[in-house]
């Protein structure tokens, strides 16, 4: 927990997305339906309606404050509530002002514009209330504890990190880079936006058993598949992030700000129990680039991979869709 | 050291992290051997040909020109080449944030001007993140993210300024908090003010205005304006008619308004006096 030297709400901020519209390179608007957005995701996804030439979104946004924000003994005066959209890729911040609703309400309100040329995958969401404290003006006072995640590419408002899936040939595929791949049925490419799976199609049949659906012995084999492909991602892209990690000055490793941070957010809990995740950063960090230990970490890194693919129910839904079958040939 | 592949390519073109790798000898990264160019050409994904921003010949000229002028003092030439590549190529953010385009502009387009700037005298070796690495670390995309941060408007002095203070493009970039635009700006004014000087005193600062502002918030103290998205994109195409940048004076950026100047004084004095009494290094405290 974090001390601060004036008072403060304990509680956070209710933030929620109210409506989305795109402004297209014709000057129309298109309002986006309630698909585009989800209050349990807190995820917007600005790709839904499939439009590839706006120039930008707005957001309405709906804020509440905690209790006592308002109370007349409270320690702050000049009450504001800001919203603030920051990208780590693009290092844009905007910020807008929020209006309160209705003289003495908890809830303030108003509209984020979100520019497409300044973001090329997501952008993350917060809002802040802020006072003026023992004189000090522009003191955050509480804030949202989990921010929002916009989109500007994907059609699906979902907050994990999603994979791309690319079907090549790798022996004809345009990037040439593949050929010297031709024998493996996949690979994965973490440098790209967001990490890649390309699936070699020339591999006999393999495109038609990732696309099977249906509930024979073929989807669960599939599903086991699909499951060694994520476990290989997982890795990959925890190894891939690790190696990145900057240190500041006499300092510390840095969660990178882009989707590597999420990754290794959500990873490493499972790699170094029990501790926060910054702590597990540094430690892992220390771990790779000190004289011992990185080696004994490997298991741990491949239990968090599996664990996040799913890999222990592809196996035992595999498995029992085989015992089923050898008894129906018995039978 | 080495000089340009021989086959240099007309257009700039995507060259993926994942295929990098063939290239980014240690030969290329001791800066003894290039390779030929033929080879990358084929796995590089083109760009749109129907658009005058990817002609390689006006970046190439540039660099060549910064290898010359700043023969002697190789450090000096990211305050001079970075407004001049950021006024060459006209991107906007997201385009910039590809790292696939600064790859190909590295390792196909000048990999001599990589090696020349970035080769460690004490390691005889170029870290390969100068090829290929974090925006704020590769050789191009540093200079160019660098001159998009600390312009203001279309007055690309202040990037000058940053630049000149290698410290300030180096680590404080990556902190993120000069994403907010009149930060970046007062920061600027303190070093063209004398008020700070050395990599020592921008780094005390910096870590001073990210301490207070895990508990401030700057967008408050000082209130920037919205950006107009038109101004950028009439400004990117009239690349397709732009002359040469001069080479001696400053070019003009995208014709976006500047912060505001309330904001902006507001912001150099609350930094001026965090400053007064923030740790750093080598300082002695005077009371």
């Amino acid at each position: 927990m974090k001390i601060y030297p004036y008072k403060r709400l304990s509680r956070p901020i209710t933030l929620r997305v109210t409506s989305v519209s795109l402004k297209l390179s014709d000057g129309t608007r298109d309002p986006l339906d309630t698909s585009a957005y989800s209050v349990q995701e807190q995820a917007v996804a600005l790709g839904v309606a499939g439009h590839t030439d706006w120039v930008s979104a707005t957001i309405g946004l709906s804020v509440t404050l905690p209790p006592g924000a308002d109370a007349p003994d409270a320690a702050w005066s000049d009450l504001r509530v800001l919203a603030v959209l920051t990208d780590g890729e693009t290092n844009v911040r905007t910020s807008t002002a929020l209006t309160r609703d209705t003289e003495g309400s908890h809830d303030w309100s108003g509209y984020l514009e979100v520019l497409r040329d300044d973001h090329l995958g997501r952008a993350s969401l917060s809002a802040y209330a802020i006072g003026t404290v023992d004189g000090v003006r522009g003191r955050s006072i509480t804030e949202t504890d989990r921010s929002w995640v916009v989109d500007t590419v994907s059609d699906e408002p979902v907050r994990g990190l999603r994979l791309d899936v690319r079907k090549a040939s790798f022996s004809k595929s345009s990037r040439e880079w593949l050929r010297a791949y031709a024998d493996a049925p996949w690979l994965v490419d973490t440098t790209a936006r967001v990490p890649t799976v390309f699936v070699n199609t020339d591999i006999d049949g393999i495109v038609g058993l990732l696309d099977s659906n249906g509930s024979g012995v073929d989807s669960k084999v599939r599903d086991l598949l699909v499951a060694q492909m994520a476990t290989d991602v997982w890795t990959a892209v925890f190894h891939g992030a690790i190696g990145d990690l900057e240190v500041e000055p006499g300092g510390g490793p840095v969660f990178p700000t882009d989707w590597q941070g999420e990754v290794l957010r959500e990873m490493l809990p499972d790699v170094v129990p029990g501790v926060h995740v910054e702590e597990a950063l540094r430690q892992v960090h220390n771990r790779r680039t000190g004289d011992s230990g990185w080696a004994e970490l490997q298991t741990r890194i491949h239990y968090a991979a599996v664990r996040r693919a799913d890999a222990a129910k592809a196996v035992g839904y595999m498995i029992r869709s085989l015992e089923r079958t050898n008894r129906e040939n018995e039978t | 050291m080495i000089t340009q592949p021989h086959h240099v390519p007309e257009r700039l073109a995507l060259l993926s992290g994942a295929a990098v790798d063939t290239f980014l000898t240690e030969g290329l990264l001791r800066g003894e051997q290039v390779h030929s160019g033929i080879d990358l050409a084929k796995v590089a994904e083109p760009l749109p040909e129907d658009d005058a921003r990817w002609w390689v010949e006006p970046i190439r000229s540039l660099v060549e020109d910064a290898m010359f002028e700043f023969r002697n003092e190789r450090t000096k030439a990211d305050a001079w080449l970075a407004p001049r590549l950021h006024a060459t190529l006209r991107l906007t953010r997201r385009e910039a944030a590809d790292k696939r385009l600064w790859n190909h502009l590295a390792l196909a387009v000048a990999p001599d001007y990589v090696v020349w700037r970035h080769l460690s005298e004490s390691a005889q070796r170029v870290a390969a993140e100068r090829f290929r690495g974090p925006s704020d670390r590769q050789c191009f995309s540093r200079l160019w993210w660098a001159a998009e941060i600390f312009r203001n408007g279309p007055d690309y002095g202040p990037v000058e300024t940053a630049c000149g203070n290698q410290d300030l493009i180096h680590t404080v970039l990556r902190l993120g908090l000069l994403d907010h635009r009149p930060t970046a700006q007062a920061v600027v004014r303190l070093l063209q003010d004398g008020k700070i000087t050395t990599g020592r005193e921008v780094n005390g600062l910096s870590v001073a205005i990210n301490a207070a502002g895990a508990t401030l918030i700057y967008d408050v103290l000082a209130p920037d304006e919205p950006r107009d998205p038109a101004r950028l994109r009439d400004w990117i195409a009239e690349a397709e008619t732009a002359p040469p940048v001069s080479r001696h004076d400053l070019p003009e950026g995208p014709d976006e308004d500047p912060v505001p100047e309330e904001s902006l004084a507001a912001l150099t004095d609350y930094f001026a006096d965090l400053f007064e009494t923030a740790p750093v290094r080598g300082r002695k405290s005077e009371d």
